[in-house]
């Protein structure tokens, strides 16, 4: 399947202009250079999850680069697929921000870009917990016609998608993001629950959701030799998420929901690879979802970018 | 898309010139009467005592020496001799601290002085990086 999609997706990409195709080159040139030694590399401790965020902040001065998409069946439209890019940057011990840029492309359709979002994550407790909490904002600037769905909030539904894109589109996003994060580690698992927030800045009301994830390594302990192939490279876990309605109108009903299992490989090289199909849990959310994520870690970026103004 | 990029360039900027700034702060490093790192010796009594269940493995030693380097290094050099404001790992500070209080600090890290906390490390994870460290001494 995500062969398949993959394929798709290359197709799709013909249809991006030339300046989001320039843009979408960027961090392919990043990861590329990084991964032919351009960068020193840092192994992350990182969670497998796409939607859910754990308490782990990345590291003071290391940049992270993902390349994550998603995959989504249509019930009453096209199929499509949905990629974004993350770059994200320990700010501090106690603060990393991310900023992403959004693409989208629908089968028979059309691709586009739609949009950028930028994220903070702070702790407000500087030492270890049972439970951890991390607040999130977020200023996302999209429009109607992304498909990232890198969070479900409010009455978020299959049927949102299968407006065609030319429709989709005019509609323009500038939303606030809100997430309590709270995060524990007990016996080698993560346990991480988030409470979601969103408010479009126009007059809409607060919509919010939920995600809830548990994680594991499927070997606690290293080995004595390095491995790219040995079980603490890997990384299993699960999520759920979904909407919880909107300050006018809190139910469960005419939400979407769902549940997806993920593996996560993370190389001692600082690359890692990430999958996870995504299945939804009633009428309202996608049928079938496939999320997949590329990632390279480079360390000590921060103080190379500063080395350059000395 | 251009007409943010220029508060974004300056907000990044913003970060990484905070960033730099620390490192004047962090020059002064008090220590209690063993000579440990206070950062490290405020780790709570119970903790202390612990005993890494990998003591005496030289297998440990190796798995930790392997973290050190995908985890620590970047940071403290791949010598653990330390560089900019991050430790000596060799020294008296840190290596006068019980395997308690290393494994300790190692999850909760020193979030304001930019020790980032490892708790996403497994604890075995954690005690094998203690076991290397403990072996620098020798």
């Amino acid at each position: 399947m995500s062969f398949a999609a993959f394929c798709r997706y290359a197709l799709l990409l013909r249809h991006l202009t030339t300046r989001s195709r320039l843009v979408a080159s960027l961090p392919l040139l990043l990861v590329g250079w990084a991964l032919l030694g351009g960068a020193q590399s840092a192994a992350a401790q990182e969670t497998p999850y796409f939607v859910t965020y754990s308490h782990h902040l990345e590291e003071p001065g290391n940049l992270e680069i993902e390349l994550s998409s998603i995959y989504g069946t249509q019930k009453q439209g096209n199929d499509f697929i949905a990629p974004w890019v993350e770059f994200e940057y320990g700010a501090k011990a106690w603060w990393t921000t991310e900023f992403y840029l959004d693409w989208q492309g629908t089968f028979r359709d059309s691709a586009l870009f739609t949009g950028f979002r930028w994220e903070n994550r702070f702790r407000p407790l500087m030492g270890e917990h049972w439970i951890n909490p991390v607040l999130y904002v977020e200023y996302e600037n999209t429009n109607g016609a992304d498909k990232t769905m890198i969070e479900v909030v409010g009455f978020d539904s299959q049927a949102d998608h299968a407006v065609p894109n030319s429709v989709a589109q005019q509609e323009h996003q500038h939303e606030l993001e809100t997430k309590l994060i709270l995060s524990s580690d007990y016996k080698g698992w993560n346990i991480s629950e988030n409470f979601i927030g969103e408010k479009n800045l126009g007059h809409d009301p607060w919509e919010f959701g939920y995600a809830v994830g548990v994680s594991r390594p499927l070997r606690l302990a290293a080995t004595a030799d390095s491995c790219n192939f040995c079980r603490e490279n890997f990384l299993v876990g699960a999520e759920i998420y979904g909407g919880l309605g909107t300050s006018w109108n809190a139910t469960l009903s005419g939400t979407s929901h769902y549940i997806a299992p993920m593996v996560g490989w993370q190389l001692p090289s600082g690359a890692s690879f990430r999958i996870s199909p995504g299945f939804g849990l009633n009428d309202d959310s996608h049928r079938f979802i496939l999320r997949w994520g590329l990632s390279y870690e480079i360390d000590g970026f921060g103080h190379r970018v500063r080395s350059l103004f000395r | 898309m251009t007409r943010f990029a220029v508060p974004i360039f300056l907000l990044l900027a913003l970060a990484f010139a905070i960033e730099g700034s620390a490192d004047e702060r962090y020059k002064a490093r008090p220590t209690d009467d063993r000579g440990v790192l206070l950062a490290i010796a405020r780790a709570p009594q119970k903790t202390r005592s612990s005993l890494n269940p990998y003591d005496g493995q030289p297998d440990a030693v190796l798995a930790g020496k392997k973290l050190f380097e995908q985890h620590c290094a970047e940071c403290h050099g791949s010598n653990a001799r330390g560089q900019g404001r991050a430790m000596n790992l060799h020294l008296s500070a840190v290596q006068n601290a019980t395997p308690g209080e290393l494994e300790w600090f190692l999850r909760n890290g020193n979030l304001w002085r930019g020790m980032p906390s490892w708790s996403g490390l497994p604890e075995q994870r954690r005690w094998q990086i203690v076991a290397y460290l403990k072996s620098l001494r020798r």
